[in-house]
């Protein structure tokens, strides 16, 4: 028997939010497969990760405390994570959607010719087989994917799953030492600049988004304001992007970001096919737009065929006296 | 030094696709149905630069993929790639990321003297990004993802930044490297007139598996992953409710009601 592994990604002494995505699908792969579920926690000073990886449902834990593990180099994670699935050989991998969690995917997958299947949206189990259902050709087709390795790794995309949630499991990991030296290691983290405190568009519950409709970088204000009160990130159309009313890295859709959030509302956007493909998977649209003709009315759920800067003003002193 | 850069051709962000009994097929109204990648613009623009502003003698454009992805490296050409290089066989058809890292690492391998290459973040295609650190791999380099500049590259040495999701990482590390380039690193020219003309002329070699010394199973045989069942999306169930109203105060708070109702607030 051979058990599911799950990738428990953390940051600044917390697990993060993928990383609890990760657990929490692992968790119901593991157990439609029988098995055990096993978090992998490496970093510095991760007892607590540990520690949180057996509450949110793992069987055990196999841990690596060491510096050169801080910021997540894929030169000293790779090489232990390679050892360590040679010796294990483990049935699945599972790995939250994050950029360093596919860069741990790769390389383990290209040491030990495993198949990888990326961006998992809904995994299932049919026999000992992990199969997802993944967009592809930019999120415009769906496939089923799996990957056909003795070890099947599975990155999943970003908000797709719900976050594992305390169970009350304890337990004490499995201690391993680190396999590189930082003398072998070429590749040094020589600056870091954080984001802040603003929301980012992936992790984001709650998107408010303006395109062409908004009509400049000014249209944007009343798009803020909103997004304000809810807590929400601003995302933005690639109409509004390239005409530079809004920096590029608010761009969702096909050349921009891909967001999953609980609530996306969509402001003078017509809903072109490039832009559907960054942000169809979100569970409601809400579509405010002058032309109730607009493709974005095919995807929403909810619509307003008016003004959005009537509608969007309103909306903020509604939400203002309700929240 | 030469600056190699990995390009794939890739179905237009405006094609419009079909399935047919799990045969995907595109087509797009409007211009080419195939082109370069467009996350590969800014990976073509960067080796250009990499030429330009760090003294690189050579920019090449290398790309895996059927015969006719030579009018993708023809767009290389055309923005000011000084070579172009297709690697193309029967036997190639069908790999995963693996293969094809395999097969890119064993054209790198012949090219001499390449010490940065470079990727797009991703193609859009498959959509995996993972293959630029599958070939770092299987050359033994360093890979460095997700690159938002290149801040110097200094004897043996390169300043990389990083986009990640919390913030901007600076790393410095040792040539040669694979890296993958995101949108923010620059802005893409475009093609000149003359650039053009030059690409039109220009005979692209094409290195097939018998100019290569590929270690290990490449095409769709040697696959470790499968995707082969595609379909179209689904229609979303049911269709939008417009919210109606005599005013707009009535309208918002009909709709607040409903997302509450929803439990997305």
């Amino acid at each position: 028997m051979s058990a599911v592994w799950v990738w428990v990604e953390n940051r600044g002494g917390e697990i993060i939010a993928v990383g609890k995505e990760a657990i929490g699908a692992a968790r119901m792969v593991a157990d439609e497969l029988g098995e055990d579920l096993v978090g992998i926690v490496f970093g510095h000073n991760v007892a607590d990760i540990a520690t949180a990886a057996f509450d949110l449902g793992c069987d055990e834990v196999i841990g690596c405390d060491d510096e050169t593990l801080d910021k997540t180099r894929i030169e000293a994670v790779g090489p232990l994570l390679v050892g360590q699935i040679k010796e294990h050989e483990p049935a699945a991998f599972i790995i939250g959607g994050s950029t360093r969690g596919r860069d741990v995917a790769a390389w383990v997958a290209a040491d030990l010719d495993l198949g990888v299947v990326t961006d998992a949206v809904s995994l299932e189990v049919d026999g000992d087989v992990v199969k997802a259902t993944r967009p592809v050709y930019a999120g415009k087709l769906l496939a089923t994917a799996f990957a056909k390795s003795s070890t099947q790794i599975v990155t999943l995309r970003s908000r797709a799953f719900p976050q594992a949630e305390s169970t009350g499991n304890t337990g004490s990991a499995d201690w391993i030492d680190a396999m590189v030296d930082e003398d072998d290691i070429p590749t040094k983290v020589v600056g870091f600049e954080g984001k802040g405190n603003t929301v980012s568009l992936t992790d984001a519950s709650i998107i408010v988004s303006g395109g062409r409709g908004v009509g400049g970088p000014e249209g944007f204000g009343p798009v803020r304001e909103l997004a304000d009160v809810l807590g929400a990130a601003v995302g933005a159309s690639r109409a509004a992007v390239d005409a530079g009313w809004i920096p590029y890295d608010h761009q969702v859709g096909q050349t921009g970001k891909t967001v999953s959030p609980d609530l996306y509302i969509a402001n003078g956007i017509s809903g072109a096919i490039q832009h559907q493909a960054g942000m169809r998977t979100s569970k409601i649209i809400v579509a405010i737009n002058k032309d109730g003709e607009a493709p974005i009315f095919k995807l929403a759920h909810y619509g307003i065929v008016d003004d959005l800067f009537k509608v969007l003003p309103a909306l903020t002193a509604e939400f203002k006296k309700r929240l | 030094m030469k600056v190699v850069v990995c390009t794939k051709q890739t179905p237009s962000t405006t094609a419009v696709f079909s399935v047919n009994n799990g045969a995907v097929s595109w087509e797009d109204s409007g211009g080419k149905p195939n082109v370069v990648n467009p996350w590969d613009e800014y990976a073509v623009e960067e080796a250009i630069r990499v030429k330009e502003n760090h003294g690189a003698s050579h920019a090449i454009a290398l790309t895996m993929g059927a015969p006719d992805s030579q009018e993708a490296l023809k767009t290389c050409l055309a923005m000011g790639c000084d070579e172009a290089i297709l690697v193309s066989d029967p036997s190639f058809a069908g790999s995963d990321t693996l293969g094809t890292a395999r097969i890119l690492a064993a054209a790198l391998e012949k090219i001499d003297g390449a010490k940065v290459v470079i990727f797009g973040k991703q193609a859009i295609d498959g959509d995996t990004g993972l293959t630029p650190v599958q070939v770092a791999r299987k050359l033994g380099w360093t890979p460095v993802t997700y690159v938002s500049a290149i801040k110097e590259i200094k004897g043996h040495t390169i300043t990389l930044e990083r986009l990640l999701e919390d913030g901007k990482e600076t790393v410095t590390t040792d040539l040669p490297v694979v890296i993958s380039v995101v949108k923010e690193i620059n802005e893409p020219r475009y093609p000149s007139f003359m650039g053009i003309r030059k690409a039109n002329r220009a005979t692209i070699p094409t290195w097939s598996a018998t100019d290569l010394d590929v270690n290990g199973g490449v095409g769709a045989a040697a696959s470790q992953a499968d995707w082969s069942h595609v379909y179209s999306i689904p229609a979303r169930e049911g269709s939008v409710e417009i919210i109606e109203g005599d005013s707009v105060e009535e309208k918002v708070a009909a709709l607040v009601d409903k997302l509450f109702e929803e439990k997305v607030i």
